[in-house]
Order: structure tokens, then sequence, then C-alpha cells
């Protein structure tokens, strides 16, 4: 008795299976096509970009707004037309990869890709906010240590951090506003964090560094006392 | 070309009022009033001392000034000129005051001034500064002379200055303009200068009117172009410049990159031309140098060397993008040595200079950051020269800058290779 029960259960299971693998089957194949033309599609983008943009002067453009630097800082040892090329590929291959599991015709899949797209611009913009935002603090750091240095300012480094940080927290605040995550939240802490930064600063000006700001400010108020004319030289 | 140049109702009727003139004395200006009334007198002057038989116009090309420049100008009487005429002109000396346009800069102002030497059909032209206190009526006639009677195109100025003058002029742009072009003019960015009415139109027809040329450089621009174009140029000893104190907001950076971003672009624009250059050949000189008192001039050499040393640890992110790895090895080695005598070598120095220049042109960075962070480097070498010359007399400062001009044109060969 209880075989016959088991060789029905089996059975419904079996055929079950079939079916469904019937329906399903050709949702399946096609999310491997598609990832597979995903792919191809990604190594013909990243092939392209590498040949094309060390001809376009990509590379010397990245060095000279010091993108190159700041890949190297991080660790990372391609060239930035490389690092370009790779990035875009993956973006290809993930819209592919969203692509396929649409696909796939399962609702949760396509809630996932309604949402993905979405989201998609959101995230584009708040990295391009990040990407500018470096680029703008890296040459303000630049711009502000040379000029630190050139006006003889012991603490140049410092300024200059201090400039770039600042930036990026105002670029890091905007990114993540942006995107929505914890609005509130976000505003609160960087009003808080950016505010204390200042009063801190402010405090160790006014306390610690007295000379420092008495030489600051009489700098501004008088800028020709101990600038050009301060080494005694007519330079032209 | 000179049609170009908008000039008022009032300035054209003038034009055409004159018709032609032999000799033409432009005087740009802005907020002079303290000193221009001088230089206008001391130009009416050697006019009519020295070129009483030619047909004489001075103009003045103002850029807006605020302090009543045009009307010390056109108040100017040149009809009592003093005890310094031997003999009285057959033509009065006349004026022109006019307002320039176009980009604010001394540029604009010389572009007016060859425009009206054009429409005049000025043989010979003279450009002075408007601050000079030391202007007198022979400069005139040093600045003008060899253009009118001897042929020549050009004629740079050669001032007597103190050993610790003229830093930039001496380390950078006399050395690299005598290197570059094969001609050993000794003042390239003087500011006041003689040229032919030939040369005033070659200068008019040069598309830089809406560049940096415009607003600043116009004194290497107008050198270096009859440098490079194949104008004959000559030297006139004036003596001793002095002119009224500059404006106190500008500083030594800001100033040092008007003054190289000239001299690098011009590299680029005449690179064909300076490629071909193999010797250097010296230029003829007009006037009687003399030697002068070297009065002791306190030079605050620490204040140069802290500030080098300091930018040798906090730049060197930007300088490692610039400068080879020798150069910068030899740079940051000087750097921390401590004890004295504090020496920064000639030929460092030469390839620190070519080594930037490179890569201005290659934009790795903005060439403003580029050319500030080269500043505390020229401190350090200006403060090693200082050092140096703190026992030469005249002869001997001349003597140091010479060797240092030639180690230039020894090393060009590394700009050569950088411009394949």
């Amino acid at each position: 008795m209880w075989q016959e029960i088991l060789a029905e259960v089996i059975r419904k299971t079996l055929s079950g299976f079939g079916e469904r693998l019937a329906d399903f089957g050709p949702n399946l194949l096609a999310m491997m096509v598609i990832l597979a033309v995903g792919l191809l599609a990604a190594m013909t983008v990243r092939f392209l970009l590498k040949l094309l943009l060390p001809r376009v002067g990509f590379d010397r453009f990245a060095q000279r707004i010091g993108l190159s630097l700041v890949l190297g800082k991080a660790g990372i040892t391609r060239t930035p037309s490389g690092v370009v090329a790779v990035s875009v590929a993956w973006a290809v291959f993930g819209v592919f990869l969203l692509l396929g599991i649409g696909a796939l015709d399962l609702r949760i899949a396509m809630d996932l890709l309604s949402k993905a797209f979405a989201y998609l611009p959101q995230l584009l913009i708040a990295l391009g906010i990040l990407v500018l935002g470096t680029l703008v603090s890296g040459f303000v750091r630049r711009s502000v240590l040379i000029a630190a240095v050139n006006a003889g300012l012991a603490p140049a480094r410092l300024l200059a951090t201090v400039a770039q940080s600042g930036l990026l927290v105002l670029f890091i605040a905007m990114a993540l506003e942006h995107l929505g995550l914890g609005r509130q939240v976000i505003l609160t802490s960087f009003t808080i964090l950016f505010g204390g930064v200042v009063l801190a600063l402010a405090l160790a000006f006014g306390l610690a560094g007295r000379d420092l700001a008495r030489e600051l400010l009489e700098r501004l108020m008088h800028p020709s006392s101990d600038d050009d004319e301060g080494d005694g030289l007519h330079h032209l | 070309m000179s049609r170009d140049v908008v000039l008022s109702s009032e300035v054209e009727a003038r034009l055409r009022e004159l018709g032609e003139v032999d000799l033409l004395v432009g005087i740009p200006s802005y907020n002079n009033a303290r000193t221009i009334g001088h230089v206008v007198r001391a130009a009416a002057a050697g006019l009519a001392k020295h070129f009483p038989l030619q047909r004489a116009v001075i103009v003045n090309s103002d850029g807006g000034s605020k302090d009543g420049s045009p009307d010390v100008v056109a108040a100017s009487d040149f009809t009592s000129p003093g005890a310094i005429l031997v003999s009285h002109p057959l033509n009065a000396v006349q004026k022109i005051v006019t307002p320039y346009h176009g980009v604010p800069g001394k540029g604009s102002a010389f572009r007016t001034i060859f425009a009206i030497a054009d429409r005049l059909s000025a043989k010979a032209c003279v450009v002075v500064d408007a601050d000079l206190r030391s202007i007198t009526p022979g400069w005139i006639e040093l600045l003008l002379g060899p253009v009118l009677h001897q042929g020549f195109d050009f004629v740079a100025p050669l001032y007597l200055r103190h050993k610790y003058d003229g830093t930039i002029t001496n380390s950078i742009v006399y050395p690299v303009t005598r290197a570059l072009y094969g001609k050993d003019v000794r003042q390239p960015i003087g500011g006041d200068f003689g040229f032919s009415g030939a040369l005033a139109k070659h200068y008019l027809a040069q598309p830089v009117w809406e560049s940096n040329v415009a607003r600043f450089g116009i004194d290497i621009w107008m050198t270096t172009t009859a440098l490079a174009d194949d104008f004959k140029v000559c030297q006139a000893f004036l003596g001793a410049k002095i002119h009224d104190a500059k404006d106190p907001g500008s500083d030594l950076a800001q100033m040092f990159v008007q003054v190289v971003s000239a001299v690098f672009d011009l590299m680029q624009t005449y690179r064909s031309r300076w490629q071909k250059v193999e010797t250097v050949a010296p230029v003829p000189l007009f006037g009687f140098p003399h030697g002068v008192g070297l009065e002791p001039v306190a030079v605050n050499v620490e204040r140069m060397i802290r500030i080098f040393r300091q930018a040798s640890r906090d730049l060197h992110e930007v300088w490692v993008r610039v400068l080879s790895d020798e150069t910068l090895a030899g740079v940051g080695a000087l750097a921390s040595i401590e004890a004295a005598p504090f020496h920064f070598p000639d030929s460092l120095w030469v390839r620190v200079v070519y080594e930037f220049a490179s890569v201005y042109h290659d934009r790795v960075l903005t060439q403003e950051q580029l050319l500030r962070s080269l500043v505390p480097i020229y401190l350090g070498r200006t403060a090693s020269f200082v050092l140096e010359a703190a026992h030469y007399d005249s002869d001997q400062v001349e003597a140091a800058i010479a060797k240092l001009a030639n180690e230039f044109f020894t090393q060009r060969k590394i700009l050569l290779e950088r411009f394949k």
C-alpha cells in the first residue's frame, strides 16, 4: 500500500517538476544567453576603452587632475585608463545581469529589477559627486599647500589637509543625501561635525596658535609687510 | 591691422590732423599721476633736444586711471622744457591722450600705441613706463637713435642695477632667452624699449591680443618676438632705473607666475625657431656703460632658505610629478644640509628650470600651481646667489650670471629632447 502511495508521490513530483521545467526552462535559457551576451559586450567595451583612452591622452589628463595620485594612494596599480575600462565593463555586465534576472520572470526578480533600475541614476549621480569631490578637494589641497608654503606658514600640510578633508566631508554628505540614506541623520551629523570642527579649529587657532593667528592676520591686513618685500629684494 | 584697434572719434580726428610723424613716444599708464608728468616732460625734452628736425608725437594710452593720470598728460606744457634745450625744435612735439580698449593690461595699452604708430607711419618708436623717476631726455635719444640712424628694429634697455636686484631676470628670464634664441640681450623684460615702425606693424599683426600677452608678459613677448623673427636687435645703456613703489597687493608668487609663464608659453610658440639655434651671439650696445657703488642691502636670506627647506618636505608630492628622480634627489639633499654654507649649484638650478618648462606644456598640473610650486626652489637658488655674491663687485656678479647663462646653454639639450 505505502509503496503505491510513494510511487504516486514521486510520479506527481517528477511530473510537476517536468512541467515547471518546461515552463521555466526558456526563461533560464534566455537568462544564460543574456549573461553570455553581456559578458561579450563587457569584454568588448573593456578592450575598446583600453585601446582608445590612452590614445586620446586620458592617462595624461588623469595625471594632471590628480586621479593617478588618488589611485596610487588607494594601492591601485592599473593605469587610469585601465581602471575606467574595467569599471565601465563591470557596469555593462551589471546591466546585463539585471536584464538576465528579469528574464527569469519571477515576481521577486522583477521587483528587484525595477527597483535597481529606478535607483541606478541616483547611484550614478552620487558616484559622480564623489569623483568630483575627490578631484576638487585634491586640487584645493594642492593650492592651499603651495600657497601656505610660499607664505612661509609652518603648518602648511595641516592647513591643506583640513581644506581637503572639509571638502571631502561636504561632498560625501551631498552624495549620501542624494541617495536618500538617513537624510535627517546625515544632515544633523554633518552639521554637528562641521560645526564642531570649526569650533575646535577656532579654539586651537586662538589659544594654542595665538602667534600664528597674529601672523596670519597681519599678513591679511598688510599683505606687503613680510611677503614680497620681506626678503628685501626686487625680483624683476 | 591697426584698423582693428578701437579709437575714439576725437583720437581719429587727431590722427587725421597729424597725418604722418617720424617719431612716437608711447607711455602706458594706470594711476601714475605722481610720476607721469615727469616722464612726459623728459620725453618731450628728449625729442626736442635730440631730434629737433623730426615730427614727433607723445601718446598716452591709459587703462582707466582714477587719479587723473591722463589729465596730467593733457595739461603738460612742452613749450618751455627749460635749460636742457640747446636748440629750438622746428616741429613742436604733439600729444595724444587716449584710453585703450580690450583686455585690461599693459599689453592692450601697447597695442593701442602700436596701432597709432602704424596709422601715423612712425619710423621709430619708444615706449617708457609711466612710473619712472630716473628717466632723462637722454633715454629718448638712446632708445630712438639706433632705430632712426643705425637701422636697428629693436632696442632693449640695459640698466644699472644693484647686484641683488632683478633676480628673476638674472636667474631665469635672461639665461633662458639667451640659451633659446642665441642673442645676448641682458635685460629682456626691462620695460622701456625702442622699435621701428616695421616692427610695430609686425607686433600688431600677431594673434595674441586676447591672450595673456594683453594682460601681462608684453615685455618678454616684444623681446622674444623681435629675436625669434630675426629683427635687428641692439641694447642701449640707460643708467639706473628708479621707479615708483609697486602695487603692495602684488606678491612675489603672482609676479613670478606671470613672468615665467610668458617665457614658457613663448618657448612653445617658437619651438621650431629655437631648436635650430646653435650658438650665442652678442648684440651691439649703445650708450656709455659705467659702474655703480654698491649700497649694502639687507636681504632676508634665512627666510628664503627656510621656505625652500619647508617646501622640500611639504611640496614633495607636487615636485615628484615634475622633476626627474635625479633632480628631485639633488634638491632634497640640498635642503637637508643644515650646515653652512648653503650653495645651490648652477647645474641643478638649470635642470630644475628646464624640467619645469618641459612639464609646463604636458599639463601634469595646472600651470598656475606648477609655477607657484617652483617659487620656493627659486627662493633657495636666490638665497644661494645672495650668499655667494656677498663680497662680489659688479664685474664679479656679471661673471657669475654669465657662468649661469652658459650652463643654461650647455644643458639646452634637455629641452631639445623633451620638445622633440
